[in-house]
């Protein structure tokens, strides 16, 4: 009977062999610096310099810090601003470019481009684009409207960050919907124009819930990005975060706090524990809603 | 559901292991003793210069192995984004190379860690090849010691745009040499451009506040003192820059390259620069390099700025005799004239300034521009105090921003930017 002993000792040993890379690197590259950044988060570690174990200081810190609630502000606007663009705009190029048309490929590639595009590349374009003497600027001054503080301006900054956010994103997310539309069934289409739906009509009452799914997932995966953003704020604010830092995102705030040789290690682990905790709860909240909405 | 004992267990190792991290780092270093034979392999990094400077320093290397048989210097170049991050990621890791090329503020944390090697110990002797107040510009307030050879010094003018200056019927060969003649020039430029042309690009640093004459840290180097009434006069009158738009609008965002790009598309009438921007103004911006002025920096103080660059010696290197031969090998006079004669940098070492190079004319505007800087030089001040880190330098950027924007009072401003920054410096 040593044969079936050996299987059944090869298929508790197999699984953990097969998977094991996967936890290796998971472990060193997740787990581990996750429960370090925890631990960090308790002490007054500097990037050079041991800590010593502080206890809730850096949460309270954080608390009287301006700049705190300034990143904080700033995530959860953009959350605001860029999360229903990002839901509804690319199901309508979604719904642009679905059919199959001569030259439509085109189209796909060009609202994919941005997509695969450096962000730093795609940022600096927007700083040029953008800057008080740049084309937006000299075209608005052609036609009388003036310049604009496109990038001097602490909440046209923001705004602008937003646009790039949005037109970076929007390739992306109408490839995901058009997998989901590609899935709605055509006869449901054709009832409701039996029955004397006009287009809106069928968008509204066919097409939006067929893909209601997929929206909750964009929405979902949108605003975890949108929470987390730093290059476009970075490039187009600069490493200051704007005038006054005023445009600072959490993100900008954990790399400026916990990097260089003075970096104050344990409270930019406090403030990534933050980041990592307010993600989290708005993944859940967009997960409740729903199923509220499902039920 | 109630937690097992082993998944209590490996959140509790989880959560503990990482603090392990946090203990004291080991001192399984070398030794301050720089007598033994020079030999060992050693790593030398620099800061930006392989692209430029390729077969100088494979030159300087070669010489130097030539000169200690036995040794091999390995040459690590770390692009200027990042260097710092790069510096405390090697320090942190445990892998700082053996010679590192730093300045005064980068030099002063690695000190406090125990990572730079003290060179009044180590290498006293080499001391009175070098001016003094460079030797000095590597100690640190609060420590003993020096922790970097000085290597090259550099200081520039201001360029100004004279076609500019002529527009708003300033006279283009009189730029101002005192605060007084900048600041009128600057209000009228904005006011005959229509607020189109500023005439300043940043935001005052510290650099700024030293060169008026404002005390920058108090005598014990325990506190700094920015915010006395010096420094409120000038965060005032930069205001009155903002407001009037002589000062450019987006120089709260502004960084010295953006600040660069401005003044060769002629949208900032004066800049910052050294005679190493002569050679891109001729080739990026021909237009402006035909119209290009000259001035001496502007100080109450009556010294100029110059910034600083030092080779410091890993305290934890295996082969501290080959480091610190190399390290003063590469900052010594002789390869220090030579890589002065590449690029538009100038000694640190005594008697190097008054090579004729850096004395006599030859009608160029380089060369004058060289022995105007290599003139100042002489009783030049490094202003930036090496204890101010990245974070006092954002602190001190944003409480100047709320000043110009109104939404402070620059005495305001000023006295939240020096709280701020003690408090950072009692965090050490």
């Amino acid at each position: 009977m040593a044969a079936p002993l050996r299987v059944k000792r090869q298929l508790l040993v197999s699984p953990w062999l097969f998977a094991a890379p996967g936890l290796l690197i998971t472990g060193a590259f997740v787990l581990y610096p996750f429960a370090s950044t925890l631990a960090n988060s308790f002490t007054d570690r500097r990037t050079l310099l041991p800590g010593h174990f502080v206890g809730l200081a850096n949460f309270r810190e954080l608390l009287h810090d301006d700049m705190f609630w300034t990143g904080l502000r700033n995530s959860f606007l953009y959350i605001l601003g860029v999360v229903p663009a990002l839901v509804v705009l690319p199901l309508l190029l979604a719904l642009l470019v679905r059919k199959n048309i001569p030259g439509i490929t085109f189209f796909r590639s060009a609202f994919y481009t941005p997509v695969v595009a450096s962000i730093v590349v795609v940022g600096l374009i927007w700083v040029w684009l953008l800057d008080e003497r740049g084309l937006v600027n000299s075209l608005l001054e052609s036609v009388g409207i003036g310049r604009i503080g496109f990038l001097s301006d602490q909440w046209l900054l923001l705004l602008s960050a937003m646009a790039v956010t949005v037109w970076k994103g929007l390739g992306y997310y109408m490839i995901i919907y058009l997998a989901a539309l590609a899935n709605v069934p055509r006869e449901l289409h054709e009832a409701a124009a039996v029955d004397g739906a006009g287009p809106v009509r069928r968008f509204l009452s066919v097409t939006v819930p067929a893909v209601r799914s997929t929206m909750v997932l964009v929405a979902a995966l949108s605003s975890v990005a949108a929470f987390k953003v730093f290059s476009e704020v970075y490039l187009m604010a600069g490493p200051n975060g704007g005038p006054a830092g005023e445009d600072t995102t959490l993100v900008m705030l954990v790399q400026r706090t916990g990097t260089g040789l003075t970096g104050r290690v344990g409270y930019a682990s406090a403030l990534s524990v933050v980041v990592f905790v307010v993600t989290v709860a708005l993944m859940l909240l967009v997960l409740r809603a729903d199923r509220r909405e499902e039920r | 559901m109630p937690m097992s004992r082993r998944a209590l267990a490996a959140v509790a190792v989880a959560l503990v292991l990482p603090l392990s991290a946090c203990g004291s780092g080991g001192d399984d270093g070398g030794t301050t003793d720089a007598s033994g034979k020079v030999e060992g392999d050693i790593t030398f990094q620099t800061w930006n210069l392989r692209a430029n400077f390729k077969p100088y320093f494979e030159g300087v290397i070669a010489d130097f192995e030539h000169k200690y048989p036995g040794t091999h210097v390995k040459w690590v170049d770390q692009p200027a984004e990042g260097y710092a991050d790069k510096l405390s990621a090697d320090a942190a890791g445990g892998t700082l190379p053996d010679v590192v090329n730093v300045s005064p503020d980068l030099v002063a944390p690695l000190a406090k860690a125990g990572l730079a090697l003290d060179l009044d110990k180590a290498a006293a002797t080499y001391r009175s090849e070098y001016l003094e107040g460079a030797w000095a510009g590597h100690r640190i307030p609060g420590m003993s010691g020096t922790y970097a050879f000085p290597w090259y010094l550099n200081t520039g003018p201001l360029f100004y745009n004279k076609a500019l200056f002529e527009k708003a019927g300033l006279a283009p060969d009189q730029p101002p040499r005192t605060y007084d003649e900048l600041f009128f020039d600057a209000l009228r430029m904005a006011q005959k451009s229509d607020g189109k042309v500023a005439t300043l690009a940043n935001v005052p640093t510290i650099e700024d506040f030293g060169r008026y004459g404002v005390p920058l840290m108090n005598e014990q180097g325990t506190g700094f003192t920015f915010n006395d009434a010096k420094g409120v006069e000038l965060l005032t009158r930069y205001k009155q820059l903002y407001d009037a738009k002589a000062l450019d609008p987006q120089a709260l965002t502004a960084t010295g390259e953006s600040a660069g790009k401005k003044f060769l598309t002629g949208a900032v009438a004066m800049n910052p620069g050294s005679a190493l921007d002569l050679g891109n103004f001729k080739k990026n911006a021909p237009g402006l390099y035909r119209n290009i002025g000259i001035t001496d920096q502007i100080t109450s103080s009556g010294h100029v700025n110059m910034y600083v660059m030092g080779v410091m010696v890993n305290s934890r290197t295996r082969h501290t005799p080959a480091a610190v031969a190399f390290a003063h090998f590469v900052t010594d006079a002789r390869n220090q004239m030579a890589f002065a004669k590449k690029v538009a940098i100038f000694p640190s070492t005594a008697g190097s300034l008054d090579d004729p190079y850096f004395t006599e004319e030859d009608g160029t505007d380089e060369t004058r521009v060289r022995i105007a800087a290599a003139k100042s030089l002489k009783s030049a001040v490094n202003y930036t105090p090496v204890l101010f880190s990245e974070q006092m330098k954002t602190a001190l950027r944003n409480e100047v921003a709320k000043a110009l924007q109104g939404k402070e009072s620059p005495r305001e401003a000023l006295d939240n930017a020096v709280e701020a920054a003690d408090r950072l410096l009692q965090q050490g």
